[in-house]
């Protein structure tokens, strides 16, 4: 079962904690018109994003989504090149000109958030057949959502992985809508582990807003898939406290519903736990939050500093 | 006449698909079965259902495919503010009982019916498996046990001829009950909860059985392999895991799961005796870590003087068959 070590634990804390403050800033920002493009926000959900990553290595790889900034930064993603990137600066991951759904970093892994739907399945096959090919023991993650859940390319790539017994985890984050449909409304069947079996491939549900149960369950998975016995689905019910993107009015459900979830913030839950169990002081938290908080701070210092892109980066970097 | 129906639309579904070899139980074959529980209930003149609402909607989505002439007359939700955990169990149990229901029947694991018997140890349980290690809830088609349970909702057949009393766990912390069990209570050194299943027999230290066979599945089948305990015996096993081991046990405590346990001396446990557990860590009931003791609690588990009343399909129908209920002589 679990073996968990203090810093480790402390570590996901730091991280659930790093991903609320960042996500918070680009809303801060986004509203007061500092932030070009879209963003779709992370916040609510970053125990599902934390616990996974947390049971991978830095060779280990992963796919994102559109709703990718938690991703990449439990992966290990550079808080300030992010923070720069969306705000469209030359210092940015993609020196500005990507934004919020193009963010990558190959040397630790994220091989991009993605703005198309369902797109990052058939990468993540790709990315643990080279894994498989090279024999390195690595593993890909693929994040998807429930919306992406019913594409054809991710349900491809489900039964793609399983049929090579790639070593691959799918990672749903089932929030409840895709854009403004509940899924209750467009979905035969809500539960999109029962989907697994239909690839011959073990598939759980676990409750997406309890980061020691998705680090349980990914670590399992992980594990599996390191050993050579094929991909796991691993379905996180969790909700996204902000509208699809920013700007989104919401009409499609209700403040009650909202509140409940809130309710169930990953973040003070875990806390208590932590508290709880002894294996933290509040003000050993106190200070992890303060760090980190410090180094959002820090992080858009960094991006308000950073000049944009000028006319002679516009041609730069493309390739076709 | 009133049944309770109590369909838990997550159970079958926790890691014990990565960690051993569960199957995976679809939403959709749980409403496949309330079909059936619903017509066995109307052939048993059965009148009125009441069901917990769940995220699925299984039974909602039952009574789209079931003429109304293959069902109770009258089938209502429980209202109340569902949470979407195991709580939901909980609550829909005490409204049921609250409510004059007669049964209730539960469709999940042992998990699914421990909480239906934590929200009401008084209405007899009909538990049909469609979890993941079922040693409460039975296997049988669901037309016969909504047959069963309507002939003694109805009072076709009296209720004492129908059921049996299953003995049951219950955890003390401090001196006061805050628990029960159905079937087991396992000791794991563990911080948190996590995700809920037992699967590592290292990390457990004890183990209290309410019941166990030879041929049962989960961490009763270890207490299986030393003696038998029928769940209506009065007796229980208690299991010392941790101090040094006088004999090894190998069983399957999950699907396509075996374990070696290192047995240091076990007990026979009767009703109402305290056993102590002995460290702090997180009590697994009915194969889910569930209660967090701390240091400073103290904690022990006993067989309830009480159980809970359990319908016995066979046992019903058989007794129906005696009583002719279904066969009448023509001429």
């Amino acid at each position: 079962m679990m073996q968990t070590d203090k810093t480790v634990l402390l570590d996901m804390f730091r991280t659930m904690n790093k991903i609320r403050f960042f996500e918070s800033e680009v809303q801060k920002f986004f509203a007061a018109g500092q932030i070009p493009g879209f963003v779709h926000l992370y916040l609510g959900e970053e125990a599902v994003a934390t616990g996974v990553c947390a049971a991978l290595g830095k060779s280990d790889m992963i796919t994102s989504t559109h709703r990718g900034h938690g991703h990449c930064l439990a992966k290990g993603g550079d808080l300030n090149l992010m923070m720069a990137e969306i705000f469209g600066r030359l210092d940015g991951y993609c020196k500005g000109k990507g934004g919020s759904m193009h963010i990558a970093d190959f040397n630790i892994g994220i091989l991009g958030a993605n703005g198309i739907v369902g797109g990052g399945g058939p990468l993540s096959v790709g990315a643990a057949l080279s894994c498989q090919y090279k024999g390195n023991k690595d593993v890909a993650v693929c994040f998807f959502g429930d919306g992406a859940s019913n594409q054809g390319t991710t349900q491809e790539s489900l039964n793609l992985a399983s049929a090579w017994k790639l070593p691959l985890v799918f990672v749903n984050e089932n929030n409840g809508y895709a854009i403004s449909l509940a899924q209750r409304k467009a979905m035969a069947v809500t539960d999109i582990a029962d989907r697994a079996a239909a690839y011959d491939m073990p598939g759980v549900v676990v409750d997406g807003n309890d980061v020691l149960a998705v680090y349980e369950a990914a670590q399992q998975a992980v594990e599996r898939a390191r050993e050579g016995q094929g991909p796991s689905l691993i379905e996180c019910k969790t909700y996204r406290w902000r509208g699809h993107f920013e700007g989104d009015a919401c009409v499609y459900r209700s403040e009650e519903e909202l509140a409940e979830w809130k309710a169930k913030d990953p973040i003070p839950r875990f806390a208590r736990q932590l508290v709880d169990r002894e294996v933290a002081t509040q003000a050993e938290l106190d200070a992890i939050t303060n760090e980190v908080a410090e180094a959002v701070a820090a992080a858009v210092r960094f991006a308000e500093q950073s000049p944009y892109p000028s006319e002679e980066h516009l041609v730069e970097d493309v390739y076709a | 006449m009133k049944v309770g129906l109590i369909a838990n639309p997550a159970s079958g579904k926790d890691i014990r698909r990565i960690v051993a070899h569960g199957s995976v139980f679809d939403n959709q074959e749980k409403v496949r079965m309330v079909r059936r529980i619903l017509t066995g209930l109307r052939e048993a003149g059965v009148e009125e259902v009441l069901f917990m609402p769940d995220s699925y909607a299984i039974v909602e989505r039952a009574l789209l495919d079931l003429p109304a002439d293959r069902r109770p007359p009258s089938i209502e939700p429980l209202v109340y503010w569902q949470h979407n955990t195991q709580e939901d169990t909980v609550r829909a149990a005490e409204l049921l009982e609250e409510a004059g229901a007669a049964v209730m029947i539960v469709l999940g694991g042992d998990g699914t019916a421990r909480a239906a018997c934590r929200g009401s140890r008084n209405l007899p349980i009909l538990a049909l498996s469609t979890g993941t290690n079922n040693v409460f809830p039975v296997m049988t088609e669901a037309t016969v046990a909504g047959l069963a349970a309507g002939i003694l909702a109805s009072g076709a057949l009296p209720m004492d001829k129908g059921c049996y009393e299953a003995d049951i766990l219950e955890i003390l912390v401090n001196g006061e009950v805050r628990d029960l069990a159905l079937v087991d209570v396992a000791v794991a050194r563990e911080a948190f909860v996590g995700s809920r299943a037992v699967w590592d027999m290292d990390r457990i230290s004890a183990l209290f059985l309410a019941r166990c066979k030879a041929d049962s599945i989960g961490l009763s089948a270890i207490g299986g392999q030393i003696v038998h305990c029928a769940p209506d015996s009065g007796t229980g096993l208690a299991l010392d895991l941790q101090g040094p081991a006088q004999r090894t046990v190998r069983a399957a405590i999950a699907p396509g799961l075996f374990v070696s346990a290192g047995i240091a001396s076990h007990s026979i446990m009767h009703k109402g005796e305290t056993f102590a557990v002995e460290q702090s860590g997180v009590l697994a009931l009915d194969g889910e870590r569930d209660l967090v003791l701390h240091k400073k609690d103290t904690a022990c588990v006993r067989l309830a003087l009480r159980g809970v009343q359990v319908v016995d399909v066979p046992k019903t129908l058989e007794a129906a068959r005696t009583r002719t209920l279904f066969a009448r002589q023509i001429g």
